[in-house]
């Protein structure tokens, strides 16, 4: 199965960065490297096995814009799954940005009426952390507004943080279709294993996939493990990010980083191969569980998971 | 190492526990050139870009630093003179000079002979260390170039001063906050201070020879800084992986921790308040314990925990696993061992690992009485 994402958003507003940093495991500091991108890229990254995102990332200047917009409109509009648009925020031309957004609004309504949206306020990092959530509260009712009728989804996003791994595990969350079924397993894995929480990771993002827990507000729940502990609720990307960071590490020595565990004061876990494309993390906070018994039990489910995956990715043609 | 009466007199009036002595270290140099960054960012785990934003220091700022012996890191302002320091240089085990790599003008050259000259004076044991600083600002070429002028200046500053500086034991380091240079550079500083370095090292050896583990560390767990290493060369690629694992570990732990009312692992026993039991140490030849993980010595009900982990490598044979013991509250054991022996023989690995704790405890004593005793 194959969804096309579009990368939109002006030149120099990072959409390159992020893609190389997501999906080729580009360390942040080698993007002030990257060129201009000319037209269109396209990249099928196989995600999930058989689910392949065919990524465009689209060249920011005004002249490949007006292209995007006129001749090539039908060519790029057509089968969008998501469109990720990226604005600078310290764009000094949010009215251009703005038009242009509100361009390409116009052509997916016209060819993929059922394209998802998200809008990503980007390099937050540039704000002083004092201004920032105003500055970012700001610009996402800018943006809202900009956006009329059209659904979307607004996270702020810096390369040099955990955040971008926030809005890109939600944003390929859309695309997996039956992304309830596992979690449902999941829950059933981790009361198996007497885990707070399980949380599955693709294998080469390592972007959260799903989670034990139930996404909605955990007041709802109040049996779920997740909310008895109150867990820090940036986990999830802070996860994403330290394992990604480490896996670069492993890579300058030319190793590749296999699975962890850990028995550390706070808590137990194991972090582990669960099926060909990804990773589970199971995080334990009863003393008495061991390691070995949670690698025994990810052990015994893997053929489970394997299948459902399996089924999951064919179900939705 | 000296140590004078009013050497400790001193530490007491800038602590209040001043019950024990603390090695001293100076760090000097000129202005903008990184003293305070590189303190912060080894020691306060200051984040880089803050580093950015630090003011210039305008008083000599005493910090106590408790790693494997206790630390007393002066920094100074970068106008200090021997005049202005406000203590005699005998009172120093170490200097630490930091020269900005790309600052090869004279001052700081004419500054950093002024104190070993004015240091050999009163102290002829001091060590003395360069740091030629923010190395990661140039291209290769231009680091070594840079460095070797700054090295040569020096050392022909020095002998213009007095031939018999030729033979000066002065140590230069490449160092940058933006790596790990800057750990491995002090490590090496730490190093020669520590008194009990020989018996750690031993104690390295011995784990290395029993566990087939090709290469093994103490780091101190916050700095990252290792405090000891077994007698093989260390490969800056292998410490650099073990420091980023010690960052990763460092951060995982209070990601998930609970902040339930009634967390179950609150009431476990750490190494912070329990002693770790006797351990009767394993004789070096005996290879073939494999009795399973922590059996010879739980004594029930309670056994003290210390956390551990290990990551595995290479999914290719043989393949290698990093392991991370916890041995005192501050102090972890890192060991790169053949994945083969850390599955198969697990048990033997523990052993080691408690024989290890043990040897480290019963030296952190010696250091403890060490550093209490010399006072009273
Ligand atoms: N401070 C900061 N800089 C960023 C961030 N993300 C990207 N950058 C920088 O922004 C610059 C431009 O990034 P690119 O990814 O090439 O921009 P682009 O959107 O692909 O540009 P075009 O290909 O011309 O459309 C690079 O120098 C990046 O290092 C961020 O989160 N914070
Ligand atoms: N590129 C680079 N910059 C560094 C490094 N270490 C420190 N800096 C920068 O150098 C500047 C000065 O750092 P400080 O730590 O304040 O220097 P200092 O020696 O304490 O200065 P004074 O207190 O005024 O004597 C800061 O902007 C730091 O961010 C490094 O390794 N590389
Ligand atoms: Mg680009
Ligand atoms: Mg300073």
């Amino acid at each position: 199965m194959k969804k096309k994402v579009l990368l939109m958003g002006a030149s120099g507003s990072g959409k390159t960065s992020m893609r190389s940093m997501i999906f080729s495991n580009n360390p942040a500091s080698l993007t002030s490297r990257l060129g201009a991108t000319i037209d269109v890229e396209q990249n099928h990254v196989r995600f999930l096995g058989d689910l392949i995102l065919n990524l465009w990332d689209c060249g920011g200047q005004d002249a490949f814009m007006d292209s995007y917009l006129s001749t090539q409109r039908s060519v790029i509009f057509s089968h969008v799954g998501v469109m990720i648009y990226v604005f600078d925020v310290e764009s000094r031309e949010m009215e251009k940005d703005l038009e242009y957004y509100r361009d390409c609004l116009e052509g997916l309504s016209q060819f993929s009426k059922n394209a998802n949206v998200f809008l990503l306020v980007h390099k937050v990092d540039l704000v002083r952390e004092a201004e920032r959530n105003t500055v970012v509260e700001r610009k996402v009712e800018e943006l809202e507004k900009a956006s009329g009728e059209t659904p979307v989804k607004v996270f702020s996003t810096s390369i040099y943080d955990e955040s971008l791994y926030k809005a890109w595990s939600n944003i390929v969350n859309t695309l997996i279709p039956n992304a309830r079924n596992l979690s449902k397993h999941l829950r059933i894995f981790a009361e198996a294993c007497n885990a707070t929480e399980v949380i599955l990771f693709e294998r080469t993002t390592f972007l959260v996939i799903a989670t034990s827990s139930h996404a909605d507000s955990s007041d709802a729940f109040p049996s779920d493990p997740v909310a008895l502990h109150a867990l820090d609720p940036k986990r999830y990307e802070r996860t994403s990010e330290l394992i990604k960071a480490f896996k670069q590490s492993c890579s300058r020595l030319r190793e590749e980083f296999r699975s962890l565990e850990m028995e550390l004061a706070e808590f137990t876990a194991v972090l582990d191969e669960m099926t060909k494309n990804t990773y589970v993390l199971v995080v334990v906070h009863d003393p008495v569980i061991e390691t070995a018994a949670i690698r025994m039990n990810i052990c015994m489910a893997r053929k489970k998971f394997e299948e459902l995956q399996g089924d999951s990715l064919v179900s939705e043609k | 190492m000296s140590s004078s009466p009013q050497n400790y007199s001193a530490v007491a009036n800038s602590h209040t526990n001043g019950t024990i002595r603390r090695t001293k270290i100076l760090l000097l140099g000129t202005r903008r050139s990184g003293k305070t960054s590189l303190f912060q960012v080894l020691f306060n785990g200051f984040p880089l870009k803050q580093a950015f934003y630090l003011e210039p220091t305008m008083r000599v700022a005493k910090h106590l630093v408790d790693t494997v012996i206790p630390l007393e890191i002066w920094d100074c302002p970068g106008n200090i003179t021997v005049d202005t320091l406000g203590a005699s240089l005998a009172d120093f085990a170490t200097i630490v000079f930091v020269i900005d790599i790309r600052d090869l003008y004279q001052q700081p050259v004419s500054k950093l002979v002024e104190f070993i000259v004015a240091a050999c004076q009163v102290n002829p044991d001091i060590n003395f260390e360069v740091f030629v600083h923010k190395a990661e600002r140039l291209q290769e070429d231009d680091k070594l170039e840079n460095f070797r002028q700054i090295h040569e200046r020096v050392m022909d500053r020095l002998i213009d001063e007095s031939p018999e500086f030729e033979q000066f034991p002065l140590n230069f380091h490449l160092t940058s906050i933006y790596d790990h240079s800057l750990r491995e550079a002090f490590s090496l500083v730490l190093h020669k201070l520590i008194e009990s370095l020989p018996y750690l090292e031993d104690l390295l050896n011995v784990f290395c020879a029993n566990t087939a583990s090709p290469k093994a560390f103490l780091f101190d767990t916050s700095s990252k800084i290792h405090v000891a290493t077994d007698t093989s060369p260390v490969d800056q690629a292998t410490h650099n992986l073990c420091c980023d694992y010690l960052s990763m570990l460092n951060s995982f732990g209070p990601l998930y921790r609970s902040n339930a009312i009634n967390d179950p692992r609150t009431s476990r026993d750490s190494p912070a308040t329990t002693p770790p039991p006797t351990a009767t140490p394993l004789s070096p030849a005996s290879g073939s314990v494999s009795a399973s993980p922590g059996v010879p010595l739980a004594s029930p009900p309670k056994p003290p925990f210390f956390p551990c982990a290990a990551t595995s490598l290479s999914p290719s044979h043989p393949g290698t696993t990093l392991t991370y013991h916890l041995v005192t509250p501050h102090l972890a054991l890192l060991a790169l061992l053949p994945t083969t022996v850390y599955e198969v023989r697990r048990g033997l690995v523990e052993w080691n690992v408690v024989w290890f704790r043990e040897g480290v405890r019963e030296i952190w004593e010696v250091e403890k009485e060490r550093s209490a005793g010399e006072v009273v």
